[in-house]
């Protein structure tokens, strides 16, 4: 593996928040005395981000995600801790470390509305120093994957939230980042246009070598885009390891899918496992304990014979993982502990 | 980075998106003449109810430094923290905090575009109110020359003042106040309630120590014409002196003021 691009160091930020009470009598002392909480976003992290990867940034809101994405671009000062960013410090924001990032955050624009993309693309040009050559193939490149012909020279205002974001993605790109940090890409786009991008991202990363790292709502983006994913909840790592990993790690079972022939559907399952669910052409899924899977499973196969016309063993979908992570429950091989799988 | 390029790069950005709202600032532009139109017509009923002058301006004298007011207000004006406000609040900053550029390039732009581009109409309009009410200046060959620096260094004042109030919104979510304070301080002490030789001692001195007069009454006096060659270095020194301290407060705020930011909503 390549020298860490990214490396974080027992990275903090606490917010400071006003609070009071509701009622008129905490209103009207508010005005005089005002409480305010500390309220810890991301508490100490450490991991460290090799060149060329492309790593998923998962965790429900108010998780951390984003405040440790700005402070990596150099939007926000940490409380404590350190990190380096190419070797920079992110937070004193040196153009020169500045001319090598890029933090584009889905559903937020940084193009001027009212004219058209291409003359936006055209300033920061100038402000990022491109020579003509490398933006000319830069843009040409980013033209095709994108798609962009048709809308680069209508006024930005009047494109629709998918056509923007893929010009948006264009203008935080013409420079040629080394490091793209990428805060919910797809949020708010339809299927396909979530599938453009990923795709694109992950052409990006091919053809570039960008360092990615990305936070999303979607599995589908993680799960199309990341080998690597690191799990933040209440400001802390859970995991940072393999996608492949989290689930074997986090998850205490496995999936059994079985289609069933005429006959045999209404067979008593309880015994091979949980009945997760069943529908009328006789498919059944059932959760089994993943130490004891491999034996329920030959058991069901032993006990129900030809009755069975198709068998599969799977880990849980990634969401359901996450979800279970995300809510608190009692996990299986996951310690109260952060988790490092690598 | 070429500094000149990107400049010339981001002066036609910004001057298409003016095109597109070109009626808007026309009409931004015809408010600013409003009032001190409304201050010269009251002058003028005053004056002439006291038979022609008060405190030895003539109606031609109120014209005048009217006009001259109305100019320079237009050259200084410095527009940010509304804006900024809602930069910072709606985390827009962030991108520009992103870029190898300082954000006040963006408004140094915008801020001469929007200059530039209605200053032919408000020149016109002033020509007329000249012919109207008769202007009389006493405006020598040097007083243009001494205006020139006068009105650059006003608007440089005028622009970092405004930068530093703008600043505060990294740190208080509604900026509306600090604006309305400055503009009814500028209404005192700027000298467009009146030229400030016609206000008491008292308020005079106030008015001499404090910004606001160095970024409006003093270069319209010059434009005007009749201050002396003492007087004209005696206003270019205090431009200067509030220049440099209003720059360096800006510097020191605006580090503070980005340490603070919480990019919220970026």
């Amino acid at each position: 593996m390549s020298e860490a691009v990214v490396d974080v160091r027992a990275l903090e930020k606490i917010y400071k928040v006003h609070e009071r009470s509701t009622g008129i009598g905490a209103t009207v002392g508010s005005l005089f005395r005002r409480t305010w909480k500390d309220v810890p976003a991301v508490a100490r992290i450490d991991f460290s981000i090799a060149s060329g990867e492309v790593v998923g940034f998962l965790g429900p809101n108010g998780a951390g995600k984003t405040t440790t994405l700005k402070m990596l671009s150099g939007l926000l000062y940490p409380t404590g801790g350190d990190a380096t960013v190419l070797g920079y410090t992110p937070w004193k924001r040196d153009y020169a470390f500045l001319r090598r990032i890029a933090l584009l955050m889905g559903n937020r624009t940084q193009l001027v509305w009212d004219i058209p993309a291409a003359d936006s693309f055209l300033v920061l040009k100038q402000i990022y120093g491109v020579e003509d050559g490398d933006f000319r193939r830069r843009l040409d490149e980013l033209v095709e994957l994108l798609e962009l012909q048709p809308l680069i020279h209508k006024p930005v205002r009047q494109l629709s939230l998918g056509e923007r974001m893929k010009v948006e993605f264009a203008a935080g790109l013409l420079h040629g980042p080394d490091v793209v940090f990428l805060d919910e890409p797809t949020l708010g786009l339809d299927v396909s246009m979530q599938a453009r991008i990923r795709t694109f991202v992950a052409e990006l990363n091919k053809r570039t070598g960008a360092t990615i790292l990305l936070t999303s709502h979607y599995m589908d983006d993680i799960v199309a885009l990341c080998k690597r994913v690191i799990v933040i909840h209440h400001g802390k790592i859970l995991y940072d390891g393999g996608l492949a990993d989290l689930a074997e790690r986090m998850a205490p079972y496995k999936v059994v899918g079985a289609t069933l022939r005429d006959g045999a559907a209404e067979t008593d399952l309880s015994r091979y496992g949980e009945l997760m669910s069943k529908d009328d052409a006789g498919r059944v899924k059932l959760k089994v304990p993943r130490a004891e899977a491999p034996a329920r499973t030959a058991r069901l196969v032993a006990d129900l014979g030809d009755a069975i016309a198709d068998l599969s063993l799977e880990d849980p979908p990634i969401e359901d993982v996450i979800d279970r992570v995300f809510s608190g429950e009692q996990l299986l091989g996951a310690e109260a502990e952060p988790v490092a799988a690598r | 980075m070429s500094l000149v390029a990107t400049y010339r790069a981001l002066f036609l950005a910004s001057f298409q998106s003016f095109a597109a709202y070109r009626i808007q600032s026309l009409l931004w532009m015809l408010f600013a003449i409003v009032r001190p139109v409304i201050f010269l017509a009251a002058w003028v009923a005053v004056a002439t109810a006291q038979g022609g002058t008060v405190g030895g301006y003539t109606i031609g004298d109120f014209a005048a430094y009217y006009v001259c007011l109305t100019f320079v207000n237009q050259l200084v004006l410095a527009w940010n923290s509304q804006e900024f406000e809602w930069e910072v609040n709606q985390g827009r900053l962030s991108a520009k905090l992103l870029r190898p550029l300082h954000p006040l390039h963006y408004a140094v732009v915008d801020n001469v575009v929007f200059k530039a581009s209605t200053l032919p109409v408000l020149v016109v309009i002033l020509i007329l109110i000249s012919i109207s009410f008769d202007a009389r200046y006493e405006t020598q060959p040097w007083h243009v020359l001494v205006f020139i620096p006068s009105v650059l260094l006003a608007a440089g004042l005028t622009f970092f003042f405004n930068w530093i109030i703008a600043s505060l919104a990294f740190w208080a979510t509604r900026m509306n106040t600090a604006n309305t304070l400055w503009n009814r301080a500028s209404f005192v002490f700027a000298g467009q309630i009146a030229p400030i030789s016609l206000m008491p001692g008292w308020l005079q001195a106030i008015s001499y120590a404090l910004p606001f007069w160095y970024m409006q009454g003093a270069p319209t006096e010059i434009l005007r014409g009749g201050v002396t060659p003492e007087r004209a270095l005696f206003i270019l020194a205090g431009q200067a002196a509030w220049l440099a301290v209003c720059f360096v407060a800006f510097q020191v705020i605006w580090r503070r003021g980005v340490r603070a930011y919480s990019a919220v909503g970026a």
